[in-house]
């Protein structure tokens, strides 16, 4: 009996602590939403009851370019995930069937690209792009974009192929079918859990970076990390109207990952096939 | 060393996410099994039986839903492993890879505190028994797997345990080094006398090794008897299909009577066999029950023999025996014999039955029917 | 069905070499046992047939041409592999029907329904058409691998331990199976395996490997009764075969044979007398198997050896009796309600009349009796 009521005491404080966990996690977002509706008045002066407004909805989204950040967002992010796809596929193939000199060596440089801070490398990467005319393009930024969304897909996709023995291969060869076939209709299907996966967490680093946007564009891109600073005025902080470009900016990965949620997990941990 | 007695026992998982707990949910039901002292018992089955839930929990690492267990004469329900005086040899070895293979097996007495020359003592006498005195300097990483299992149960056996414990003993191991190792390990119970429990899936395994061995599905124990007995004696269905390599051949039949006589039809083909004399009064002409009779116990009858003619499907010349199997339905009758001679498909052959090692039983039930 | 040869094929992984200059040659419509222990190239001879892996030097040659050029798709091999390598995304139909989908060798989709369904039955899977390789068992798993590879008709069938995953009662029953089923392959088929008993059943001929290089080849009863080699007279038969030293000495003109550390000397036949005497050695290597070695509690006659009793392991229908004899650990078959006890006293009596005699030093056969009627087939 005694192990019966440690398990339920077990139980209530598993389930106490969980509930903090979330209310610390959950709680600034929340606190963001709800300042949104607040005017700079007061935002210091009250807490949960206030006046709601909408003004800083009106100044954002009507008076400023904030939609023209929101849609460069979306330009740079997917092209540089789209480019990762059509080049991290293949290299991750690579990696994970043959057998070359230096592989190791090669499969752990393109991992290294996310151990190394970004300031770190913005100032040769600044003086490059000045010299290459790309500075402030889409080209340039979804370029530069690669070093945070392959690794991740390169890494995740080389662990399905592997997981795929290469039998399944060879015996579609036997059967009769291409290589290309074989590519399209035998290996796609198999490694899409960890594309869609990784693709889709490529996508939120690429959406949420700060750093390349801010120091290698200028006027004509503009991503929303970067729009959000305008809040930042000589005499004050709009806090409510950072907190609306905040919350629009998050809306879309918050949307996607919720969709996905499921398959984020599965997606990312290897063994897609067995046996 | 003592004896083992467990007594009516249950386990249940609590599984709080079912919806609908079904009332037979257990995964050892009522099972009574009672060692003596010395012994070497088998706790054999198919996985998911309940066989290593039962015996994690003589082991203590499982909690007793109901029912007793009495190692010697003490009640041990609610001990500590620890305190239970076993020793356990796990499936996966479980060996401490930076230590050699002495330190391994030193290493629950020295937990226990015992001095370091009692422990040198000790592992000096049993290392020769197990044949790992030339490995205490090595390290588990470089040893074979029959090496491996062999420091697994100088381990489980340097505490001088009142019972030893081994879980799937050979299952890792291959064809030749699982022989070498079953000898090794009956050779191993003489020497030290200790009450012994394999649990296993592999029927071959059981028969070398145990004294008696206890048959288990689905958490219940289904007979409990040495291995001829089990052999020659099956109590159901199950246990005749499980026990023996290769399997009994146990068949639908159907009591058909021909000129005044009893004959089992086999369904989906004209294969007859006369019904033996003990089961004469038992079977009427109509029912239906399961026939039983082991691939040894089919024999090619000569020219004057009374047997059905049946067409030879299969002969297989195996070297040491012949196998001949004859279609019935979508099955195979596969029968045995060591006599030298040989056949081709389709060749035409008398067969015939020894009477007394035919087994019946009940259709629904399983269980068997006695003359 | 086609003539398969293999010349001097060698093939290297890295530092290892998997083939040392193996040859072979499958007849026509035969089926060739491919059988030896794990590791030893088996299947790196397989997949070099269907083009899979590429040999460094040496010839495959299908119907006497030369393919070591041509890739795999278009030398109409068909393979199962001992994994299974189903299409794990479509259905059990979809993987049997999958080679007659393919560009090189498309059918009109009512033939393929037929021949799946053909196959199907024959491998008794007909009621699982629609499931996931993930939600078969292991066995259904092997039946869907099989059907995929039977369901054509190609050069030659190649098999990889097709049966190796499956629980022995299952693996009795295919063995049967595939047995009754091969007279109408009617096509070259290349086995793979390390069971002996699949060997012996299904193989027209054997070819045994080891460590890369061809031990013997031979029917059924050739690689029995008269093995290459220790080697393969280890490899083939349960329990294992007895191996053990004796001197051949001469009695008053009689060759006979001294072993065990008996004083007695042991008659040899007649056939095998001639062969021997001309052999340099005076130590050759007996060799018997436990179904002729006989035992008794007590010395029945002078040719019963005592001994200790090591082991008795009752096995089914029978036990395997282990006995010491001069620190030598005999094996044999004894019947299975057998009482003895560990350590007890018990004689044994070989049956000189199907010893093996072998080579003490290379290891090679040198004789037996009846050798010819034996590998004819006869008892």
């Amino acid at each position: 009996m005694d192990r019966h009521r440690m398990r339920i005491l077990g139980k209530i404080g598993r389930n106490t602590l969980l509930a903090i966990y979330a209310i610390f996690a959950l709680f600034p977002l929340l606190w963001m939403i709800i300042i949104t509706f607040k005017s700079d008045t007061e935002m210091y002066t009250t807490t949960f009851f206030f006046k709601p407004t909408l003004d800083n909805y009106v100044e954002v989204l009507l008076k400023t370019n904030y939609f023209k950040a929101f849609l460069d967002n979306i330009i740079v992010s997917s092209g540089a995930v789209i480019i990762s796809v059509i080049v991290g596929v293949p290299a991750a193939y690579a990696l994970a069937r043959y057998n070359f000199k230096r592989k190791e060596d090669l499969a752990f440089t393109i991992l290294s690209f996310r151990f190394a801070p970004e300031i770190l490398v913005i100032l040769p990467l600044f003086m490059i792009y000045q010299q290459l005319g790309i500075y402030d393009t889409y080209f340039g930024l979804i370029w530069v974009y690669q070093l945070i969304t392959l690794p991740l897909l390169i890494w995740v996709l080389r662990g399905y192929f592997e997981d795929i023995s290469v039998e399944v291969e060879q015996a579609a060869q036997l059967d009769g079918y291409s290589w290309y076939h074989v590519f399209w209709k035998i290996l796609l299907p198999l490694i899409k859990p960890g594309l869609v996966a990784s693709a889709l967490l490529s996508f939120i680093f690429a959406w949420n970076s700060f750093t390349f946007p801010l120091l290698l564009n200028g006027f004509k891109i503009e991503t929303v990390t970067v729009a959000s600073l305008k809040y930042i005025a000589s005499d004050t902080v709009h806090y409510g109207q950072m907190a609306v470009a905040s919350t629009i900016a998050a809306l879309p990965e918050v949307i996607l990952a919720l969709i996905i949620q499921k398959h984020l997990v599965r997606g990312l941990s290897f063994g897609a096939v067995k046996g | 060393m003592a004896k083992l007695i467990l007594k009516n026992v249950y386990k249940r998982y609590d599984n709080n996410k079912k919806k609908n707990k079904k009332q037979n949910d257990y995964a050892v039901n009522d099972y009574s099994l009672e060692c003596k002292d010395g012994e070497f018992i088998g706790i054999l089955g198919p996985s998911g039986c309940g066989k290593t839930t039962t015996l994690r929990m003589i082991a203590g690492l499982e909690d007793i839903t109901s029912g007793d267990i009495f190692i010697g004469e003490t009640k041990v329900n609610d001990l500590h492993p620890k305190e239970r005086h076993i020793g356990l040899a796990f499936e996966d070895y479980a060996l401490y890879p930076p230590l050699n293979v002495y330190d391994n097996i030193a290493f629950n007495l020295r937990a226990k505190k015992v001095n370091e020359e009692d422990i040198h003592k000790e592992i000096m006498r049993i290392a020769p028994i197990l044949k790992v005195d030339d490995l205490l300097d090595s390290r588990p990483v470089g040893l074979s797997g029959g090496q491996k299992q062999r420091v697994n149960i100088a381990r489980a056996i340097v505490r001088k345990p009142k019972l030893l414990l081994l879980d799937e003993p050979l299952s890792h191991l291959d064809g030749k080094m699982r022989q070498v190792l079953r000898t090794e390990i009956k050779r191993l119970h003489k020497e030290i006398k200790c009450t012994t429990i394999i649990v296993t899936h592999d029927q071959l395994e059981a028969m070398s090794l145990a004294d008696r061995i206890a048959i288990m599905k689905d958490g219940k124990l289904q007979q409990f008897g040495s291995p001829l007995e089990v052999y020659d004696n099956p109590v159901n269905e199950f246990v005749a299909g499980f026990i023996g390599e290769p399997p009994m051949n146990l068949m639908t039949v159907d009591i058909t009577k021909q000129d005044n006589e009893l004959f089992f039809d086999f369904k989906g083909s004209d294969v007859r066999i006369g019904v033996p004399k003990r089961y004469q009064s038992i079977v009427k002409e109509g029912m239906t029950v399961k026939l039983g009779v082991r691939p040894t116990d089919l024999l090619i009858g000569n020219e004057n023999s009374k047997g059905s003619k049946v067409k030879v499907a299969v002969f297989e010349n195996l070297g040491e025996e012949r196998r001949i199997s004859i279609r019935v339905g979508q099955e195979f009758l596969t029968l045995i014999t060591t006599e030298e001679i040989r056949y081709k498909q389709g060749d035409i052959i008398k067969l015939e039955v020894n009477a007394e090692k035919t087994h019946l039983f009940d259709i629904k039930s399983g269980e068997r029917i006695n003359p | 069905m086609a003539h398969i040869e293999l010349d001097n094929i060698t093939k290297k992984f890295n530092k290892v070499t998997a083939l040392n200059n193996i040859s072979l040659e499958v007849k026509d419509k035969e089926f060739f046992v491919l059988f030896g222990p794990a590791g030893a190239g088996k299947t790196t001879i397989l997949k070099t047939i269907a083009g899979i892996e590429f040999p460094n030097e040496g010839l495959v040659k299908i119907d006497k041409e030369i393919v070591n050029l041509i890739e795999p798709a278009k030398r109409n091999v068909s393979m199962v592999f001992e994994n299974y390598a189903l299409y794990p995304h479509i259905s059990v139909y979809d993987n049997i029907a999958s080679p007659m989908r393919s560009p090189l060798y498309k059918k009109d989709e009512e033939f393929i329904k037929k021949e799946v369904y053909r196959v199907a039955s024959m491998m008794k899977i007909d009621h699982l058409m629609d499931r996931l390789p993930s939600q078969l068992s292991n066995g259904q798993r092997q039946r869907v691998a099989l059907g995929r590879c039977l369901v054509r008709e190609p050069n030659v069938f190649l098999m990889d331990e097709p049966l190796a995953h499956l629980d022995a009662k299952l693996r009795h029953f295919m063995r049967a199976e595939l047995k009754e089923m091969q007279s109408s392959f009617n096509t070259t088929t290349i086995y793979v395996t390390h069971d002996y008993l699949e060997a012996l059943s299904l193989g027209d001929r054997i070819g045994i490997i080891n460590n890369g290089a061809i031990e013997q080849v031979g029917t059924a009863d050739e690689v029995y009764y008269t093995p290459a080699n220790e080697f393969v007279a280890r490899l083939i038969g349960e329990p294992e075969i007895n191996i053990f030293n004796v001197d051949l000495v001469n009695d008053n003109g009689k060759l006979k044979v001294n072993m065990l550390g008996q004083d007695r000397l042991f008659q040899l036949e007649d056939e095998v007398i001639g062969t021997l005497a001309k052999h340099d050695n005076e130590i050759v290597d007996l060799g018997i198997r436990g179904t002729n070695i006989s035992y008794s509690l007590g010395k029945e006659d002078d040719d019963y050896i005592k001994g200790i009793v090591y082991s008795l392991e009752p096995i089914g229908n029978k036990s395997v009796l282990i006995v010491n004899v001069n620190d030598e650990l005999i094996r044999l078959i004894a019947p299975n309600n057998l009482q003895a006890k560990l350590d007890s006293e018990i004689y044994i009596k070989i049956d000189m009349k199907n010893a093996l005699f072998f080579d003490s030093e290379d290891k090679t056969f040198i004789i037996r009796n009846n050798q010819e009627r034996l590998i004819k087939g006869m008892a």
